[in-house]
């Protein structure tokens, strides 16, 4: 890859290092290695709205990314932390 | 933003894998919540070697299971103890959310595998209590213990 988001390597006996390119998908961050000489639509895309490069299962999806879903955990979190420690209506 | 090395060799005593996931080590957000990014994996095995497949994986946890409370050990002696929590060597899974997974692979059991992120391109958890990210591996075929290597930069 020209700017691959990280390394991978597997070291076993008797065997050549493999080393593989990874990149991290912009949408949900999971990691997706990628195979030398791998075609571009086989591991995922470019999405064109955040320009970052996004996994197979992502393909198709709307553009959220990573950053903002983050965002929306901690939000969620910090609602539900604020409903619970609310205090009781009083008669 | 300080980093952190985490294995589980640094609290408990190792779990034996199994045909499910068994959480080796655990890094999540604790009261203080901060974000925090894995950018270091380092996985193997280091039972009696055999040929054998092993399924490594990464997901996101929100509820903690039991497992030894590990110290992660600050690569700059001069940083502060991190915030967030690790525990490792589970013995009951913490909750993972489903279809979380962000690194899946599977090797043989006589390979180590280690992955390094580029920057920007880390694994990254969010700054609420006990949401994190969970180390794991299962097999079905090798039943002895298993070694996982974390990289971990708070923020």
């Amino acid at each position: 890859m020209r700017n691959p988001g990280g390394y991978a390597r597997i070291d076993q006996p008797d065997c050549a290092p493999v080393e593989l390119d990874t990149f991290t998908c912009a949408h949900c961050n999971r990691v997706t290695h990628v195979a030398p000489r791998a075609r571009p639509q086989d591991i995922g895309g470019l999405c064109k709205q955040c320009m970052g490069l996004i996994c197979p299962a992502c393909v198709g999806g709307a553009c959220v990314p990573f950053l903002k879903r983050l965002e929306e955990m901690e939000a969620r979190a910090q609602l539900r932390g604020a409903l619970s420690c609310s205090t009781a209506p009083t008669a | 933003m300080a980093k952190y090395a985490i294995n589980n060799s640094l609290a408990g005593s190792q779990q034996n894998m199994a045909s499910s996931y068994k959480t080796a080590v655990s890094v999540f957000a604790g009261a203080t919540a901060r974000r925090g990014k894995i950018y270091d994996v380092l996985i193997g095995t280091d039972g009696t070697p055999a040929d054998n497949a092993v399924d490594w994986d990464i997901s996101r946890m929100t509820v903690d299971g039991t497992g030894s409370a590990a110290t992660p050990q600050a690569l700059d002696p001069a940083d502060a103890a991190m915030a967030g929590t690790s525990k490792v060597n589970y013995t009951a899974e913490p909750t993972v959310t489903a279809a979380s997974s962000l690194f899946q692979v599977g090797v043989n059991q006589r390979a180590s595998y280690r992955w390094v992120a580029a920057p920007g391109s880390e694994l990254v958890y969010p700054a609420t209590a006990n949401n994190g990210l969970v180390l794991r591996a299962k097999s079905g075929g090798y039943t002895s213990t298993f070694t996982g290597a974390l990289l971990v930069e708070e923020q």
